[in-house]
């Protein structure tokens, strides 16, 4: 086997064998991220990179190359890692855009890979997102690569020397890292902005005969904007309340997390579809809980649309909603996900630059 | 001893005047012939190469014309939805000559990659059906006649020829079937239905030729077209030129290897110089009815006699008009859009059928009227 593979390598038929991988790279675009947009202008009639003889394909088992385009998240490493692995040999990995270098815009995100520790990457292409020229240049260069054996860069720039103003030399330091727990004053969500809506006390005054004794507060809080606040142990009445009135879907599901109160602020914006008098007005439904024992009742018996984003916010917070079928299992994050990634005291892998050459 | 040489010598003249009887008459390269005939053994060689039935199938327009003409085509393709989409196109594989070998590289590519043959395959047949799909699509060539070279005479050398390329399609569910994957089945099962959808209406157009000439003997249709087959019965050519773009999987109907949807369908396993082979097939297709067609309705070889050519003219005319109707066909991949199953299925059951039906009532039309 080893004797074919040397064979194919520097046999007589190797230069037959390099000409012909070298004028026909097909790369199989993996477009996980906003670079794909660059991808296509590359190959439109603008620059076109089928003169190059690369053709863009779908598949992976008939072509030679990949294009990664852009964040790999955990998610997607597993697919980038499959799709490698199913090409034949030989095969090239090309990375598009800052996000697979280090992450790029997201640098030290807690769903980030880089792609290099998944495949063996070839040329990168920089920027943000880079141009057409720079990912037609990764292509001539592999394509000089596959024929000479070794890696070059296309362009020499002439190296220049700053000249040192003389004065004190700044040391060559990156910013240390932000402090993680924000210190900011204990967070209020019902600030009261009555000015902005007038007729909001009439509304204000609806919402407080509906829910009568169990609304702690209710606060107009801008335009179309009601604000009330519940304990926690009446927040299901309130919701079937709310519902019986005509409250018929959640918007959205909040979780404010304020770490230096040790609470969470949890919200649930509702309005409704059928009931011609509320449904401009979005009212939102909050409570504060515990931040050490973050349990929460679960209002998917009341609207079956708060299902997902329950799921959600207990992926990223860690809030159990008691009642939700779906606790325990993570929803949307990769399992190897380090947990509740959105809490302010979340702790990445500390990640360093290194920086100047000379250290 | 000396017996045995003689035997030899007898056979292999018996064996060089069976050769010499049928060879092909070329006077631009007679000279070199008649000296290579005068040496022993070679000329066995070259009365072999030179027999008719045997050029026809190896060289023009078999085997090695067929092989330009392909790595043409698909290099024309190319260029010309580039050229469509406002493009250059293959460009930087051979500069002056525009890319004209860019075929050739991606051919290449292909020969020296890895095959996989993945774990769920039925690796016996996975590996078989690409080599032995090659039977159907060389068989006809055997009967198909090409004017001055010919493999097999006989006056029922169409309906053969159409009997052995319709086998093409078994051969590419075969292979979706071998794969043992999703996309190949589906891939298969679309190919399935359209070879239902276009293979009647495509025979239909095919048998109102044949009435309209009252003969399946090519060598005689082709005589009798004084008046282009295409001018004689227009119904009929549309109707078979809508089934050939079916057949040949060209795309406003590639729905069994509609790249997109299903990744290639049958052929979505096969990688290396076997998906080379696979891909071929369909332009191989290609290849043979656009030969029927020329010479159904196109005038086949006739054309100005080339004295110096001598037999191989009529050769090099069909050779050229099927390089056109191809290139033509090819036109429409970058014009169309695809069509989904259902819409071509319809198109293939209602309007192409009903079609077809009309031209034959024309043929039939035509040969009352010409026999009286
Ligand atoms: S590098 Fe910039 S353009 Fe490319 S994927 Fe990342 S964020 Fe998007």
């Amino acid at each position: 086997m080893d004797e074919m593979i040397e064979f194919l390598h520097d046999g007589p038929l190797s230069p037959i064998k390099k000409w012909g991988t070298k004028w026909s790279i097909w790369p199989t675009h993996l477009v996980t991220a906003c670079c794909g947009v660059e991808l296509a202008h590359a190959f439109a009639s603008g620059y076109d990179g089928e003169r190059l003889g690369v053709l863009n394909f779908g598949m992976a088992r008939q072509t030679n190359c990949i294009v990664v385009e852009g964040a790999i998240t955990r998610k997607m490493a597993r697919i980038l890692k499959m799709t490698y692995e199913q090409m034949p040999d030989p095969k090239f990995v090309i990375v598009m855009g800052v996000c697979g270098i280090k992450g790029g815009l997201f640098w030290n995100g807690y769903h980030m890979v880089k792609p290099f520790e998944v495949v063996p990457v070839k040329y990168f292409a920089p920027g943000c997102p880079p141009t057409p020229e720079s990912l037609l240049r990764c292509f001539r260069a592999l394509q000089d690569e596959i024929v000479t054996g070794e890696a070059k860069n296309t362009i020499a720039y002439p190296r220049v020397r700053l000249k040192s103003e003389g004065k004190k030399k700044r040391p060559k330091k990156v910013p240390p890292s932000p402090k993680y727990v924000a210190l900011n004053p204990s967070v209020v969500v019902d600030v009261p902005r009555d000015r902005k809506w007038e007729e909001g006390m009439e509304y204000r005054q609806r919402i407080s005969e509906i829910l009568g004794e169990v609304a702690e507060r209710i606060t107009v809080t801008g335009k179309y904007r009601i604000h009330v606040r519940v304990s926690r142990d009446k927040f299901v009445d309130a919701a079937r309340m709310l519902r019986d009135a005509g409250f018929d879907h959640v918007k959205s599901v909040n979780i404010v997390d304020v770490p230096k109160n040790k609470k969470f602020i949890v919200e649930y914006q509702v309005s409704s579809y059928l009931n011609p008098e509320f449904i401009r007005l979005i009212l939102t439904l909050f409570t504060e809980i515990d931040r050490e024992e973050a349990t929460f009742p679960s209002l998917v018996d009341v609207w079956p649309s708060a299902d997902y984003l329950e799921r959600e916010l207990h992926d990223l917070f860690g809030v159990w909603f008691e009642g939700n079928p779906w606790m325990g299992k993570p929803f949307l994050l990769a399992p190897d996900t380090p947990k509740n990634p959105l809490r302010k005291d979340f702790r990445l892998q500390e990640e360093v630059y290194i920086g100047g050459e000379d250290k | 001893m000396a017996d045995t040489a003689s035997l030899v010598s007898i056979l292999l003249d018996r064996i060089l005047s069976i050769f010499v009887d049928e060879m092909i008459n070329i006077p631009l390269i007679n000279p070199i012939v008649e000296r290579l005939m005068e040496i022993p053994f070679v000329n066995v060689i070259v009365a072999f190469i030179l027999w008719k039935p045997i050029f026809h199938v190896l060289i023009l327009p078999g085997l090695l014309g067929m092989t330009l003409a392909l790595l043409f085509i698909i290099y024309f393709e190319r260029k010309i939805t580039a050229r469509v989409q406002w493009r250059v196109g293959p460009k930087e594989v051979s500069r002056r000559t525009g890319g004209v070998i860019q075929a050739l590289a991606d051919g290449m590519r292909y020969l020296f990659q890895e095959v996989i043959v993945h774990r769920d395959a039925n690796a016996f047949y996975f590996l078989q059906f690409p080599l032995i799909s090659f039977l159907p699509v060389l068989l006809p060539l055997m009967f198909i006649p090409a004017g001055g070279t010919y493999g097999i005479k006989t006056i029922y050398t169409i309906p053969a020829a159409l009997a052995l390329i319709s086998l093409i399609p078994v051969f590419i569910v075969a292979m979706g079937w071998a794969s043992n994957s999703k996309f190949a089945y589906i891939g298969s099962v679309r190919e399935a239905f359209m070879y239902f959808a276009y293979e009647i209406p495509f025979l239909l157009a095919v048998v109102a030729m044949i009435v309209l000439y009252q003969t399946p003997d090519p060598f005689e249709i082709v005589a009798k077209q004084w008046i282009l087959g295409a001018v004689m019965n227009p119904i009929a050519f549309l109707a078979f030129f809508i089934t050939v773009l079916i057949a040949t999987s060209r795309l406003p109907f590639d729905i069994p290897e509609a790249d997109q949807e299903v990744a290639f369908g049958p052929y979505v396993e096969y990688s290396g110089i076997i998906f080379g082979l696979v891909m071929m097939l369909p332009y191989e297709k290609l290849y043979l009815l656009s030969m029927l067609s020329v010479i159904l309705f196109f005038g086949g070889w006739n054309g100005p006699e080339i004295a110096i050519l001598g037999d191989l003219a009529p050769v090099i005319y069909l050779y050229i008009k099927t390089i056109l109707f191809m290139c033509v066909v090819s036109l429409a991949r970058s014009i169309y859009a695809r069509y989904r199953l259902d819409q071509s299925l319809r198109l293939g059951w209602g309007v192409v059928l009903s079609l077809s039906m009309i031209a034959l009532f024309i043929s039939a039309g035509w040969a009352a009227w010409l026999r009286l």
